[in-house]
């Protein structure tokens, strides 16, 4: 008996869970709320609708590494995440925005919205710096959460998604 | 009162300044840094009365510049400001001596209730 309890022990320790195991749309939403109106403004609602994306758009997103490993993602057309960076910097934001301004804003935004669901998953992770450019492909479709939504009447996306082996570059990493 | 913001992001740092406006800071002196080996030179040239910092940073990270404070003898208040609130990260936050961590997204209502006890 203790053989076959050992055998299953150790079947589990090798489990790694997918995404869905660990977080539901709901929780990926009401987080996304919560960053919205925090960041982008306190009338600023999310509404979990679908949608469709424009032929021309832009993805931020952070990775987490730990028990599970992969990348919160946020994709919306350019003019969209354009629109986001005004409304974080309010009454700051110059009359003609410039690639690192969005970078910026846009990732922060990816930023707390992967720290909150990092938050949310079993530790100890750790979450890598906010990136901006062409939307980091889901390499394992049975390892993905996605929420959609829309914000003034535009389109976008929120994928939880996992990775095989180490996602991306090296960044600067924290151990929680 | 000076008040040192530090984060890596320039749009968070005008953020956590207009929120700290708002909670009603809005006479204090506020100063910026990028990360946290800027945020180090400054407690130094700038002696803030206290330091609210961004974790996760280049360069430096938030919990390794507190660390290069404490062993430098500096004791200039200090509080986090990021977007992992973990129990775990608030541990190990109040372990190397930080006062507080709010965790983003924030509120005016989260800035008072951490920094009233402070610079009261």
């Amino acid at each position: 008996v203790s053989t076959l309890d050992t055998g299953e022990r150790r079947r589990n320790g090798e489990h790694r869970p997918v995404i869905t195991e660990l977080i539901d749309e709901p929780t990926i939403q009401s987080i996304a709320e919560d960053a919205w109106t925090a960041l982008v403004g306190e009338d600023e609602i999310l509404v979990p609708l679908p949608g469709e994306l424009p032929a021309d758009v832009l993805s931020s997103w952070v990775d987490v590494v730990g028990p599970w490993t992969g990348t919160v993602v946020l994709t919306t057309g350019r003019e969209t995440a354009a629109g986001l960076t005004r409304a974080l910097l309010g009454e700051h934001a110059p009359v003609e925005l410039d690639e690192e301004d969005v970078a910026d804003a846009f990732g922060e935004i990816a930023n707390v919205v992967g720290g909150n669901v990092k938050a949310a998953l079993p530790g100890p992770s750790t979450l890598g710096l906010p990136e901006t450019g062409p939307t980091p492909p889901a390499t394992r479709p049975d390892d993905l959460c996605r929420v959609d939504a829309q914000w003034r009447g535009q389109f976008l996306t929120i994928t939880v998604q996992g990775t095989t082996g180490v996602p991306h570059a090296e960044r600067n990493e924290v151990p929680q | 009162v000076k008040i040192l913001v530090t984060d890596d992001s320039r749009v968070m740092r005008q953020i956590v300044i207009r929120t700290l406006r708002q909670a009603g800071y809005d006479e204090h002196d506020i100063i910026q840094a990028e990360d946290g080996r800027e945020a180090f030179q400054m407690v130094g040239s700038e002696q803030p009365d206290l330091v609210l910092s961004d974790w996760n940073m280049p360069e430096m990270t938030g919990i390794e510049c507190l660390e290069a404070l404490r062993a430098a003898g500096s004791q200039v208040p200090f509080g986090f400001v990021t977007s992992e609130g973990s129990p775990e990260m608030r541990e190990k936050a109040a372990n190397a001596g930080a006062l507080f961590l709010i965790a983003k997204p924030f509120t005016e209502e989260t800035f008072r209730d951490a920094l009233d006890g402070v610079l009261a």
